[in-house]
């Protein structure tokens, strides 16, 4: 009955990645470097690729916080191997990501069009009033990095606890933290969406907003936490705690987003078609202009027709030559998706292609900057929970059958 | 009570003998043979080398039957038979036909699964040549039924019956359809 789940992994040589140890450090001299030039050519083309460059890593951070709390809500046992990187992904909502924030408060003037008029002759505007001022906006960017680290230092510390004490009060802590939080991640990640993203078109309304920013942060956050749990599994680090069928969870759970995602945004486009209100259908309308109309059909196909195809059958979802290649495609066209939503607001008549570098350089410097972090983190602590009580049952063995062995030995536990 | 050869039967105790003889079986080249057992075995259908039904893909060309039929209907009856102007939206268009489409290939799909299903079960049925052997009935109470078809290429009576024996069944029997 001990058959090996994985034979043919077992033959391959850890993966060893030393050679691009150096390759953040490169990312963020690169990256920065672009950005600076960006900014000193526009402040206002460099606040819209830097806001880019900020929501996908926000999302991302924002996946992995969404796992590491459903799987204290669920009480999982799988998702133990897996759940100590997801904190740190969480993690690095604060301070980092709040730190890279500074730029978007700073040059806030730059990006976001309500902050230059005049709430007295634009109703629209008066109507949001506590909210759109600079202030009102800095405050409320304020309270969203103050519940994200209340959320995450909580649950990493908890975690932490429980690797050197072992003590179930900290499993009850972290279900406390996931239980209130999950209600709290779904109010401030909508809200988050809506007030940095959404209302760089203020005059528009979508209710799908919010769940549509989140189905694609837990898309992101499932493709990164596969990638980053097959580069662990093979380099050895987690293989103790990592089975293949956990990956099929995974890619399950991937295909679901998938789904989820492209549902969210088809029923925001169809309820705005259907209704066929001007308020609405011109946010639809500026993205059919020049390459928008573009960038909408490759996310048509790539967003939803390739990943939905390629995740179907069962078999392929352990298959890491195809969904690795899907993870990419997956970091890719939420990159489009959010640049379909930002640069819009800033270039109605189709994104000029020779600007393209200065998101690229934003997406690099974060890249290169929260790689070294969320590294540094990692290795910092134990790659898994080293006491969680569900780790027998992660490590694929039976607690029934090791209870039974103790009690044939005279019941010594 | 002489009817034609369905196969060779064979009982097993343990969830554990049934899987090791289940990998002796397969290593000896068989393809036409099942388990029977009062419940899952937890890595059988790896040991037997069972692949994905194809019950998917049935559902799959129903559903998308489904989905295009729909899609056709709509076109036709609104904007070939009877072109309506409702709402100064076009004639056809995607975004319109998708919801109802969406709901007829879940429901082609689900029809599409349990024809599927019912197709390569070869169910209903009114009877199987196993329920004549007394022995079978253990196999939805405490035993574990291993049953090589004759209709296998390598079936050979003599021989089948020596290797299910050699590995450790109990109670090897001849099935055999009797009409």
């Amino acid at each position: 009955m001990t058959m090996s789940l994985h034979p043919e992994k077992t033959h391959l040589p850890l993966l060893d990645l030393s050679k691009w140890c150096k390759l953040p450090a490169v990312l963020m001299v690169v990256g920065g470097l672009l950005s600076v030039v960006g900014l000193a050519i526009s402040p206002t083309e460099f606040g819209f690729s830097w806001l880019l460059a900020f929501m996908f890593y926000y999302s991302i951070a924002l996946g992995a916080l969404f796992l590491v709390m459903v799987h204290h809500l669920t009480d999982a046992g799988w998702s133990v191997g897996i759940r100590r990187f997801c904190e740190h992904l969480a993690s690095l909502l604060f301070p980092w990501l709040a730190i890279l924030f500074l730029p978007i408060a700073i040059f806030a003037k730059h990006i976001y069009s309500w902050l230059q008029e005049s709430p007295a002759t634009n109703n629209l505007i008066a109507a949001k009033l506590p909210v759109f001022t600079y202030s009102g906006f800095i405050i409320a960017s304020a309270i969203f990095f103050g519940i994200w680290w209340l959320l995450t230092s909580q649950l990493s510390r908890w975690s932490l606890k429980q690797d050197e004490t072992g003590a179930a009060e900290c499993t009850y802590k972290m279900r406390f933290y996931s239980g209130w939080g999950i209600v709290a991640f779904a109010l401030t990640l909508s809200a988050s969406g809506v007030l940095w993203m959404k209302a760089l078109q203020y005059q528009w309304f979508s209710a799908m907003y919010g769940v549509y920013f989140f189905s694609g942060c837990a898309w992101i956050g499932l493709a990164t936490v596969y990638v980053i749990g097959v580069i662990l599994l093979r380099q050895g680090v987690l293989s103790a705690v990592l089975k293949e069928n956990y990956f099929y969870f995974i890619g399950v759970l991937l295909l679901a987003f998938t789904l989820f995602s492209s549902y969210t945004e088809f029923a925001q486009y169809f309820v705005v078609w259907n209704a066929n209100m001007p308020t609405e259908t011109f946010w639809y309308l500026i993205r059919e202009n020049g390459n928008w109309w573009w960038l909408s059909m490759i996310l048509i196909a790539g967003k939803f027709f390739v990943p939905f195809f390629v995740l179907l059958p069962v078999s392929v979802k352990t298959n890491f030559k195809v969904i690795i290649p899907v993870c990419v495609l997956i970091w890719a066209m939420h990159a489009a998706d959010l640049a379909f939503n930002i640069f819009p607001a800033l270039h109605n008549d189709g994104y000029p292609l020779k600007w393209i570098w200065l998101p690229v350089g934003c997406l690099m410097f974060m890249g290169g900057f929260l790689g070294k972090v969320f590294l540094k983190k990692f290795n910092s602590h134990p790659p898994f929970p080293q006491r969680d009580p569900r780790l027998l049952e992660a490590m694929g063995v039976n607690a029934n059958v090791v209870n039974d062995l103790v009690d044939a030995k005279g019941g010594v536990r | 009570m002489s009817g034609k050869l369905y196969g060779i039967m064979a009982q097993f105790d343990s969830p554990g003998a049934v899987l090791h003889a289940a990998g002796k079986v397969r290593d000896a080249g068989y393809h036409r043979w099942d388990v029977f057992s009062p419940f899952p075995i937890y890595g059988l259908d790896k040991v037997m080398g069972l692949k994905n039904s194809l019950v998917g893909w049935v559902s799959l060309l129903m559903g998308g039957c489904a989905f295009m039929s729909v899609v056709g209907l709509i076109w036709f009856s609104n904007a070939f038979d009877y072109p309506l102007l409702v709402g100064g939206k076009p004639m056809f268009s995607v975004p319109m036909t998708f919801v109802p489409a969406y709901i007829m290939l879940i429901m082609g799909g689900a029809v599409g699964a349990l024809i599927g299903m019912l197709a390569l079960n070869q169910l209903p049925r009114l009877h199987h040549p196993l329920l004549d052997k007394k022995h079978f009935e253990l196999a939805s109470r405490d035993k574990f039924i291993l049953v090589i078809g004759a209709t296998d290429k390598k079936f050979c009576v003599k021989e089948t019956k020596q290797l299910l024996e050699a590995i450790g069944g109990v109670h090897v029997e001849i099935v055999e359809d009797i009409d």
